[in-house]
């Protein structure tokens, strides 16, 4: 063997950096990689950068009380939000409440959805095929759709316009039973039970019978088996839904404002609607700072849950078995159990949305009592719109508007993800990667509110060559698109690992160049993730509410706030129609993209 | 083509991570089926890939012939679509969205090559690789034996000067496995293609290989052909990492156990020239057995040892002795005449020892007096007789 070393340093750095230069942009992807850099920075970085540097400057119109010129350090806003007489109202009740409903909502939909996904995953009940889907719907519909019709069934005088369905029948409900804590509670619960059952029922399934079996055979009972084999195993699935459930919550503006509002019920994301729609800015500035504190800190605890769980992963071998538990004289109980949760969660919400669409007097079931005026009728007597929802040009509007911002939207970010899935994975430059992976991934850590808070505080303003764009579509497809990013880059990252490098570089030694095998190779092979990575956005867009409600205005009205508009006039009929029709959306844009990408709508649901 | 010269090529995937290839100097001639042999880790993969272009250099140069592709010194870096090689992957990274016929079209289309010329072409390979029923058929529905055809076809389609192989059998099961080295060997001779081989398998790398270049850690050991890798090992690592049942290493530090010291009373009376053995190594199949020591012949190294295992391998014999409690392993193809527990002597020629330094390097001064006994009628190695 020759024994003679070149040292590198006698090599020229010049020509160390010709070789480098030569391999890194020889390429597009370097190029590429540094634009998608900048953009997400911008879009990303940026604002809530803003959004952070507005809690602690002072802004227009606050000269006076903050005793500081405008723009100056300042911390007025954090001591009038975390320490003030008012920071009772603008902040610690709203925690407080924040806090009570998200944890009355985990321990309920841990409890019924742990209890569903045990019964889907390891016994005999009776159709559990259908129930496995059927069960999952209301993940798919906007979380207020349940709110509209708990407040279409209870609600009471203390909101002006049509009455409630019971108050029709001749009893009124009780403030606390038609608003605030306990509507916002099993709301909440009944939405994110089918994410519990997902988690669960995942874990479930991979958990092996063998590790119960060789319990068994030691001698241990079924309880012990229980509390010291499948309860530990389970944990991290427990805590991980524990705490996403958590952050959801975090950030749910829709339910509380329906249900909240007439009574002064306010959580975090509704107290920061307020400030922000009374122009308050740095005391926004500071609650989306602190919801956005929150929301970070409880799902870096799920990461590290994660993480722990990993070193279970292995754990189920190669005989890898999944036996039933026959239920016995309990089969049909359980399935009456099932069909149960499925009438309240879905059937009854969805039932009475309808029919208060389509009844004269809510809550009278009189064959005259039904028309279909207030879906196509005309020269109606009602406050908000005088035709039928569907002969208004307004819901066309609204429907023409959301299709154009998220459509577009939807395909950017899907566009985006596959190409940062790219770079992501092939990217000379790993400090590019890295940076992509977790800048993208970050809005997933914001709850939407607060994200679109930061919007509001950096693009309200002209800044440099980019004018204001409060009020445009731009700004909405900008947010919508970054909000959207976690999935879409997730989706194009786990794309592009999948495929991995090999295909690509097959063509590349057969003499294909970059253009050419983007168009041969990997796009065609990625279709599948190119349609999911828009499809989904799409129906988690479409359901969205809380970038809109902060960012769009009447012109700019998608269908969701244009349901809350409706119903800000108490015209109930038209708002539950549109919500409707946005369930519908979602619902079968749902079952097409999971036909589509022959995905299970367990994995892409992530909105 | 010109022959494949690596000049000190260094590779490290990470700053701080110790290199993946270190200090390489590597010649692969026109024609040559060089096998690339190592553990696995050892910087295989890597080497190949630098050749391709696919991974950049960190140090050192790739030429062929006088044209240098790739040199940080010089800083000159040829594309891999442009290097005109072709490389079958591990994994056969077959394109799932194009059909078989598509797929081994994909490198003739690149080329602009006239259609007809094309599907005369492509008919060929397929042919010859027994393809050509499933041309239709997308990759998820071939086996893994079929894929790994289709893989080669893609590449000897547009017959390219070099062909580079992954460890392209490792998927396979023993019996296409089998049938594919014979294959590969029939391309070889067909087509005149340089073959740059990479596997971790030995009987892979002798039986193919018109020349082996063994790695460990990232450093070349030692190039020669499969003869030469296997009867001269060039150190106490490719000795022990070519042969199975692996060689029988005899340590030389004085007062170890009788047989290290039978050994080093033999080694000085044999190879009075020879000063600074460390080990000495004996494989398997030139171990004999002797129930008694007037059987042995006089000149060979023997020492009284218990037979502790016999395990049949279907036509040959792994048969274990022990000296004290030192183990050695021994191969025989005729039914052993010995049985478990029975005490023997083992005996070896003087012809079969290899010998080691203290850095595990090989002593060649030994190798002459090997070749001296040669001469004198001992029965050889090959290429033990030519000693340098
Ligand atoms: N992409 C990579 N990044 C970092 N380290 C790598 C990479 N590829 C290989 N290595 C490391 O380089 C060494 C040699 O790897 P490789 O060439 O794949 O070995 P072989 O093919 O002989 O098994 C190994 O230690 C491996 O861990
Ligand atoms: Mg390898």
């Amino acid at each position: 063997m020759i024994k003679e070393q070149v040292s590198p340093e006698e090599v020229g750095r010049w020509m160390r950096l010709r070789y480098r230069l030569k391999i890194g942009w020889r390429e597009p992807t370097a190029a590429i990689g540094l634009f998608l850099v900048l953009l997400f920075g911008y879009l990303i970085v940026v604002p809530i950068a803003s959004l952070l540097f507005d809690s602690v400057q002072v802004q227009f119109g606050d000269v006076r009380r903050a005793k500081a010129d405008l723009g100056e350090l300042t911390w007025y806003y954090f001591d009038r939000a975390l320490f003030s007489p008012v920071s009772k109202i603008l902040f610690w009740e709203p925690l407080r409440h924040t806090l009570s409903v998200s944890f009355g909502a985990i321990l309920v939909s841990l409890s019924v959805g742990g209890v569903l996904a045990w019964l889907l995953s390891r016994t005999d009940m009776f159709g559990r095929r259908w129930f496995a889907t059927a069960l999952i719907v209301p993940y798919m519909l906007p979380s207020w759709t349940f709110a509209l019709a708990w407040r279409t069934l209870f609600k009471n005088r203390t909101v002006g316009g049509q009455a409630g369905w019971f108050e029709n029948m001749g009893w009124t409900p009780p403030d606390w039973l038609a608003y605030g804590q306990l509507p916002i509670t099993i709301i909440l619960a009944l939405h994110y039970t089918p994410f519990v059952i997902l988690l669960f029922g995942n874990a479930l399934r991979r958990f092996d019978s063998q590790l119960e079996d060789s319990a068994r055979i030691l001698g241990a009972g079924p309880r012990t088996v229980a509390w010291q084999i499948i309860l530990p195993l389970m944990l991290p699935a427990l805590m991980s839904a524990t705490v996403l459930i958590f952050a959801k919550c975090l950030g749910e503006f829709g339910v509380s404002y329906v249900l909240g509002l007439p009574v002064n019920y306010d959580v975090l994301a509704t107290s920061l609607y307020r400030s922000i729609a009374s122009r308050q800015t740095g005391v926004a500035a500071v609650l989306a700072g602190a919801i956005m504190l929150i929301g970070i800190v409880s799902l870096l605890i799920d990461a590290r849950l994660v993480r722990e769980s990993r070193k279970f992963v292995t754990v189920g071998g190669k005989g890898s078995m999944n036996r039933q538990t026959a239920l016995g004289k309990f089969r049909m109980p359980a399935t009456a159990l099932a069909g149960l949760i499925f009438f309240l969660s879905v059937g009854l919400p969805l039932m009475t949305l309808l029919l208060s669409t389509i009844m004269q007097v809510p809550g009278q079931f009189a064959l005259s009592n039904f028309t279909l005026d207030y879906w196509i009728g005309s020269n109606l007597e009602t406050v908000g719109l005088s035709s039928g929802i569907l002969l208004s040009s307004e819901l066309w509007s609204a429907m023409w508007n959301t299709l154009r911002i998220v459509g577009f939207a939807s395909i950017c970010s899907g566009i985006m993800g596959i190409l940062v899935g790219y770079v992501v994975v092939r990217s000379p430059i790993k400090g590019v990667s890295i940076f992509l992976r977790q800048v993208t991934f970050f809005p997933y850590l914001v709850p939407g509110i607060a994200f679109a808070a930061a919007y509001l505080s950096l693009f309200a303003v002209e800044r440099g060559p980019i004018p204001a764009l409060y009020g445009t579509a731009a700004i909405l497809i900008l947010a919508l698109m970054a909000d959207q990013m976690p999935y879409a880059s997730r989706a194009g990252i786990s794309a592009m690992m999948q495929l991995g490098k090999d295909p690509e570089e097959a063509a590349q030694v057969a003499g294909a160049g970059w253009f050419r095998r983007m168009v041969t190779i990997v796009i065609p092979i990625q279709k599948g993730a190119l349609v999911a990575g828009v499809l989904l956005p799409f129906i988690s867009g479409i359901r969205g509410l809380s970038l809109f409600v902060i960012l769009a205005i009447p012109s700019t009205d998608v269908l969701t706030t244009f349901s809350l508009r409706l119903l800000d006039y108490n015209y109930t009929q038209a708002a539950n129609a549109v919500v409707l029709m946005i369930s519908a959306i979602a619902y079968f844009g749902t079952l097409a993209a999971q036909r589509l990408t022959k995905t299970n709508l367990a994995d892409g649901l992530g909105g | 083509m010109p022959n494949i010269t690596l000049k000190h090529v260094n590779k490290s995937y990470d700053k701080n991570a110790t290199n993946a290839v270190s200090d390489l100097n590597l010649e692969i001639g026109d024609g040559e089926f060089m096998c690339l042999l190592g553990p696995s880790g050892c910087g295989k993969t890597t080497t190949l890939r630098m050749i391709a272009g696919l991974e950049n250099l960190t140090g050192g140069e790739i030429a062929v012939g006088d044209r240098v592709i790739d040199s940080i010194g010089k800083g000159v870096f040829v594309p891999p679509e442009q290097r005109g090689m072709g490389l079958v992957f591990q994994s056969y990274a077959l394109w799932p969205h194009l059909t078989i016929e598509k797929n081994t079209d994909f490198g003739l289309r690149l080329r602009k090559v006239p259609k007809a010329e094309r599907e005369e072409r492509v008919n060929l390979v397929m042919k010859k690789l027994g393809i050509e029923q499933y041309r239709d058929r997308y990759p998820s529905q071939l086996s893994g034996g079929q894929q790994q055809r289709v893989a080669l076809a893609r590449m000897l389609a547009v017959n390219p000067e070099v062909l580079l192989l992954d460890e392209p059998l490792s998927n396979l099961d023993a019996r296409l496995r089998l049938e594919m080295r014979t294959e590969l060997k029939r391309i070889h001779g067909e087509f005149g293609t340089t073959i740059v081989f990479v596997t971790h398998d030995q009987w892979e790398a002798m039986t193919l290989a018109t020349s082996i270049a063994v790695m460990h850690d990232g450093t070349l050991q030692q190039v020669g052909t499969p003869n030469d890798i296997y009867d001269r090992p060039a150190n106490r690592f490719v000795a022990e990492f070519v042969g199975s049942p692996p060689i029988n290493i005899i340590d030389q530090s004085p007062g170890n156990s009788r047989i290290t010291d039978a050994s080093r009373q033999y080694l000085k009376e044999y190879f009075p020239a020879i000063s600074g053995a460390d080990s000495l190594g004996l494989r398997p199949e030139n171990i004999k057995l002797a129930s008694q020591i007037s059987d042995v012949p006089a000149d060979h190294f023997a020492e009284e040892a218990f037979v502790a295992a016999i395990l049949p391998t279907g036509g040959s014999w792994i048969i274990e002795v022990m000296v004290d409690d030192h183990k050695l392993f021994l191969t025989v193809n005729e039914p052993p005449q010995v049985s478990v527990g029975q005490q023997v002597w083992f005996h070896t020629s003087p012809a079969f020892m290899h010998l080691f330094d203290s850095d595990d390097q090989r002593l060649t001064a030994a190798d002459d007096v090997i070749a001296e006994f040669c001469a004198a009628g001992e029965s050889c190695a090959p290429s033990a007789a030519k000693a340098s």
